[in-house]
């Protein structure tokens, strides 16, 4: 979970950081829509049972390296902030953490064949 | 032989805790209550009854946020549907017993389905202070911060309910009737 807490905080730090350096429009912009996106799916997989939720900050991560070439940042600053932070976000979200609880096979267990919950309620009969 | 963690604690098969206990929701819906509280409060600003809005850090943030455009896209100012949203949220995090992932799935899918939306809401107002009017709301974002917060422990209880929706398809009984409760299919599927 603690790397989960820090990419909220990174998200966080990426809403901040236009106002702190006094970036342009097109900086500003890019990092107060992905910021707040990365703080959401890093706060939801707070949670053990919504942990893979992390994994959705993967491509934000890319996009975060990608997007000072792909918008033309004339900001260096910028650009070696949101190469370093999409770099962090992506190690960061594929550490999984520990998880203790058990969820009956998780979401795949919907629709996967014979998961663990339906295992159980067969040994575990109500009569 | 029964099964004993069903019936005695309501733990779902295959899990290690019950998501409908008490200690599980208590916390989402005392979040959700403090999110109307303060999307109350905003909103007797937006309907003009109160002639001043509370900001401690960003000046005129609030006020510019909270009587912007886009606040008032809606017939009703968007606060007011804030804090319709919370107390949707507030209640269907408290109707039911601790077994009602099983008793009655519609409303925890409900409860679930109606935290979902009102978090990608709040990240779509968070994005939109500053990129369309170079301001911030603090009550705003403390609302955002709880919207996002309630995601995931009310997502748990969902799970087990849809759990339980597959088991009654496996079974072969109606769906239908498994999601709004039913005594009979209660006594089959576990």
């Amino acid at each position: 979970m603690w790397a989960q807490v820090i990419n909220a905080l990174l998200g966080i730090w990426l809403m901040a950081f236009p106002a702190i350096f006094e970036t342009d429009k097109v900086i500003a912009n890019n990092e107060q829509i992905v910021g707040p996106i990365i703080a959401s799916f890093a706060i939801i997989s707070w949670w053990e049972a919504t942990r893979a939720v992390r994994l959705y900050n993967i491509p934000l991560g890319f996009w975060l390296i990608l997007a000072p070439w792909v918008l033309g940042y004339d900001n260096n600053t910028a650009l070696v902030n949101e190469t370093v932070v999409g770099v962090l976000v992506i190690g960061l979200s594929l550490v999984k953490g520990k998880i203790e609880e058990r969820f009956g096979g998780g979401w795949s267990a919907i629709w996967s064949k014979n998961p663990t919950h339906v295992q159980e309620a067969r040994n575990n009969p109500i009569k | 032989m029964t099964n004993k963690k069903l019936t005695d604690d309501g733990i779902p098969p295959g899990w290690s805790y019950n998501p409908a206990s008490w200690p599980q929701r208590l916390p989402i819906v005392g979040m959700a209550m403090v999110g109307f509280g303060i999307a109350t409060y905003l909103s007797l600003f937006q309907l003009n009854i109160v002639a001043d809005v509370w900001e401690p850090f960003f000046g005129e943030g609030s006020r510019k946020i909270l009587t912007s455009k886009t606040s008032r896209i809606l017939p009703v100012p968007d606060a007011v549907l804030g804090a319709l949203g919370y107390l949707a949220d507030a209640l269907a995090g408290a109707i039911g017993g601790t077994r009602r992932w099983r008793t009655m799935p519609w409303i925890v899918i409900a409860f679930g389905v109606l935290v979902g939306p009102l978090g990608a809401i709040s990240i779509l107002l968070v994005a939109l202070q500053p990129v369309l009017y170079d301001s911030w709301c603090t009550l705003c974002l403390s609302t955002a911060v709880i919207s996002i917060i309630m995601i995931g422990p009310a997502m748990d209880e969902m799970l087990a309910s849809l759990q339980y929706m597959r088991r009654v398809k496996d079974a072969r009984l109606s769906l239908w009737k498994a999601f709004w409760g039913n005594k009979e299919i209660e006594q089959k599927v576990i």
